[in-house]
């Protein structure tokens, strides 16, 4: 059997009903439309480090990038620092005609990158299908070389396959 | 028949819609607002007494999901008390709360005094005088006892969704909300509402 219900539970009644349809003004309704209607244009969810098409829709990628990007930002560091570095040494792809860089932040972000790093690093072969570039699966399991232009915080703004 | 579209986004649960408003479907968001503005507007009213902080706490809550749906995993549970949870962090943090909340409960609440000399009003206008009297009572609560009152006896949330919306434990909303109610019932002149009344039907074991 059911209690009784007390007097300020009455009330929690009564304060519920009394709001059943209580609901947002029109300017909320029309703020979200707005800006349901600016996001639609824009794109939205993965914007926070998707604008390239292609990572857009393997957005997975970012995250192997930005970890590869850090080991490699510390190898070279660490062998730059090395007694026995030899500065003057050719960059080991320097002879290969590189390919241009493609975003994989907005543009306008790449814009503001101020002083970024070109830090080469070995992806595998794979990651060229993200990019829409064709694969050789003969060849899919093995590593290519490239480069990753790096923001000074370590986060990949652009990657350029260079073999 | 309705179109497919129209049919696809009225019908599809909120996991699937906030599942594409992630993916950069904006317009999954409609839906989603549609559903689920009332009650959020209705938690950040009760909560903070204001409806310019509702609409705002509300206009916020839905722009979040627009830009974090990805960070709602359907796999721990419902869509709404995820929103409640948003809407929560919102209305405190206008209403400056801070996260620690260490301090004694107060013994009473700072309500204007009840004028026990003017004539007995009509039953409507009582009615009404008695709601306005409790929502005032409500923004006078701490705040994590508002907040656990609001979502179990208002907007009638599980103590298991409160406990995972106020992020505490299962008996901490029960005490709380046990304090809340006797708080209440002294500042509302109700002093035979028992302290700690057992509920039922709140999906509480």
């Amino acid at each position: 059997m059911n209690a009784p219900l007390s007097a300020l539970d009455q009330r929690f009644a009564a304060l519920r009903a009394s709001l059943a349809d209580a609901a947002p003004p029109p300017a909320t309704d029309h703020a979200i439309a707005t800006a349901v209607a600016r996001a639609g244009r824009r794109g939205v969810g993965s914007a926070r480090f998707a604008a390239h098409p292609a990572v857009r829709r393997h957005g997975w990628i970012a995250w192997p990038l930005a970890l590869a990007a850090a080991v490699t930002v510390i190898s070279f560091v660490t062998r730059a620092l090395a007694p026995n570095a030899t500065p003057d040494a050719p960059p080991r792809h320097a002879a290969a005609a590189p390919a241009s860089f493609m975003p994989v932040v907005p543009l306008a972000e790449l814009e503001r990158a101020g002083d970024a790093l070109v830090v080469p690093a070995r992806l595998p072969r794979m990651s060229l299908a993200q990019f829409g570039l064709p694969v050789n699966p003969a060849l899919a399991a093995d590593a290519i070389d490239t480069e990753l232009l790096v923001r000074s915080d370590g986060a990949v703004l652009a990657v350029r396959f260079v073999d | 028949m309705p179109p497919a579209a129209l049919t696809d986004s009225h019908q599809a649960s909120d996991a699937a819609l906030a599942a594409r408003l992630a993916c950069g479907d904006a317009g999954a968001l409609d839906p989603l607002y549609r559903r689920h503005r009332s009650s959020i507007y209705r938690f950040a009213l009760l909560w903070s007494g204001a409806t310019a902080v509702a609409a705002d706490v509300a206009q916020d809550v839905f722009v979040h999901l627009l830009t974090h749906a990805a960070d709602f995993d359907a796999t721990r549970g419902p869509l709404q008390p995820w929103l409640l949870g948003i809407a929560r962090n919102f209305v405190r943090r206008r209403a400056g709360v801070q996260a620690r909340e260490d301090g004694e409960p107060p013994d009473e609440l700072a309500l204007p005094p009840h004028d026990r000399t003017a004539p007995p009003p009509d039953d409507a206008l009582a009615a009404s005088r008695d709601v306005a009297r409790l929502r005032l009572a409500i923004t006078a609560l701490p705040p994590h006892y508002r907040d656990v009152l609001v979502l179990v006896e208002l907007a009638e949330r599980s103590y298991a969704e409160t406990a995972a919306i106020c992020g505490c434990e299962l008996n901490t909303v029960r005490s709380r909300l046990s304090r809340a109610r006797g708080l209440l019932a002294r500042a509302l002149d109700l002093d035979h509402e028992p302290a700690a009344q057992a509920r039922t039907g709140k999906g509480s074991p």
